[in-house]
């Protein structure tokens, strides 16, 4: 089996025994997480709040201490002195696009262009053919004529489209978005995930962190429920209606209890 | 509650003497008027002295609250660096500005450069505070998004948090600037330049009138650079 052949079966994200440093309520954020992501999927990650869903997909860009356990990216292990390397195959997008909000559209977009250059190099600015290919990003997502305007000046929905031309800029091959739909209007929230949809059929891995069940089985393929730092439930994405009511009904009882 | 009347009873008020004061100060605040408006001239020249001694002081402290601010903001420095740049601006903090009047007075004699030199060192004892502030509430996911790009530091603290401070950065040294006009008039006091310098002099001189157009003098140029620095405040935070 050569190189690409070996490189395209390997799981694009491992998470092995993953213990947070971070606690909440006595236990850590994350308890002992076990998944593997494979290549090219779409995953959503669900989970009632403070379930440690956001936590598990921080953990996989390398921005959550761990006390044990370990991640790995395209078999790169996520540790501190191998987070330029780990995250080079990354993209992430936050809830509510973590824009620069003073800077305008093109320069937000840019901006995930910084560790291709020097610090010395971007204090002078962004040379013009990395502009062009910035514009090109703005004007596929239908933001080009917002290219020079402040972000803090758009919508929810054009404030996320720009946050993925910045993610798309540096050409990643795994796309980690945390609540990207959260507070966005509902044309806003299928436009977005229209865009994801695309980026997977184009061959590109998403996970995201979800609330909504409905987008999770319209759109993705895998669905991974996060209870209490732990993974109870990891599979197709078609049963994820049940497995919730099944937590849900979990956590009556308890209440019930107390 | 407990709080208060613990303060009350540390100020150790008398209420005889407070009844008497009012005349006091009837008399005094009498003796006040009218203004000698022979001085403006002098009044102006010291006015404008005041003036520049606060420019520069604001300027130079501003320069040094940069990169103390850095250094002690939460999402820039580990917490060693934190922890000692906050002792630094704490020390300054708690030198009260005549003090250091008269530490720079001694150090370069009578005169505006030691009220210049003393205003830029006490600036760095706020500015510092105000910048650390506004580094710190900077949006935290635009930050981990420029970390998880790649970006270095240099670049997060360029493209990151530089943009989303510059307006509070400028709104607070304008409002250092005003600050310093009156802290630049007490510092006169103890002959560090500047109009307090004449103020004292007229008022320990019993020369009443004149002290009163001094004061008259400082209130006009205050509340205009008041009205103007507030003004552009205004803009700067709809930018």
């Amino acid at each position: 089996m050569n190189e690409i052949d070996r490189d395209s079966f390997s799981p694009g994200i491992v998470c092995h025994q993953v213990v947070s440093q971070a606690k909440i309520s006595n236990r850590p954020v994350l308890d002992g997480i076990n998944c593997e992501i494979k290549r090219g999927e779409f995953v959503a990650i669900l989970g009632l709040n403070g379930a440690g869903k956001s936590s598990l997909l921080r953990s996989m860009a390398g921005l959550l201490p761990l006390k044990s356990g370990h991640v790995l990216v395209n078999n790169v292990s996520v540790t501190p002195d191998t987070l330029r390397q780990a995250r080079q195959p990354l993209a992430m997008l936050f809830q509510g696009g973590g824009l620069i909000p003073q800077l305008s559209a093109l320069d937000n977009v840019l901006c995930g262009r910084l560790s291709a250059f020097s610090g010395w190099q971007t204090l002078q600015g962004f040379p013009p053919s990395e502009r062009r290919i910035g514009l090109e990003l703005l004007d596929r997502l239908g933001m080009a004529e917002f290219a020079n305007q402040p972000t803090r000046q758009l919508s929810g929905g054009q404030q996320q489209r720009v946050a993925i031309a910045r993610a798309l800029i540096k050409s990643p091959q795994i796309l980690l978005a945390d609540e990207p739909v959260t507070g966005l209007d509902i044309l806003a929230i299928q436009q977005v995930m229209q865009i994801l949809a695309d980026l997977h059929r184009s061959g590109m891995t998403i996970v995201t962190v979800l609330h909504d069940l409905g987008l999770a089985s319209t759109y993705a393929q895998t669905g991974i429920i996060v209870d209490r730092g732990r993974v109870v439930y990891h599979g197709t994405s078609q049963n994820l209606g049940q497995e919730f009511d099944r937590l849900c009904d979990k956590v009556d009882h308890q209440l019930i209890k107390y | 509650m407990g709080i208060y009347s613990w303060a009350w009873t540390g100020l150790q008020i008398d209420f005889k003497s407070l009844q008497n004061s009012g005349g006091y100060i009837a008399d005094f605040i009498s003796r006040l008027f009218p203004p000698d408006l022979s001085i403006l001239d002098v009044a102006w020249i010291k006015l404008l002295e005041t003036i520049q001694m606060s420019l520069w002081g604001t300027t130079i402290g501003a320069i040094i609250s940069l990169p103390i601010s850095i250094l002690s903001a939460s999402n820039l420095a580990p917490w060693w660096l934190r922890w000692f740049a906050n002792f630094v601006q704490n020390v300054v903090r708690s030198i009260p500005s005549i003090i250091l009047g008269l530490i720079f007075v001694a150090a370069t004699g009578l005169g505006a450069p030691a009220g210049t030199l003393a205003l830029g060192i006490y600036t760095i004892g706020y500015l510092g505070k105000f910048y650390q502030t506004a580094i710190e509430s900077v949006d935290l996911y635009s930050l981990e998004a420029l970390k998880v790009s790649g970006a270095s530091w240099f670049q997060i603290a360029q493209y990151g948090v530089m943009p989303q401070i510059m307006p509070s950065l400028w709104g607070y040294t304008l409002y250092m600037f005003e600050y310093n006009i009156r802290a630049a008039s007490v510092l006169g006091v103890v002959g560090a330049g500047g109009i307090g310098f004449e103020l004292v002099n007229y008022i320990r001189g019993f020369e009443y009138n004149k002290a009163t157009t001094m004061m008259l003098v400082l209130l006009v140029v205050v509340t205009a650079i008041d009205i103007i620095s507030s003004q552009l405040r205004r803009r700067l935070e709809q930018q």
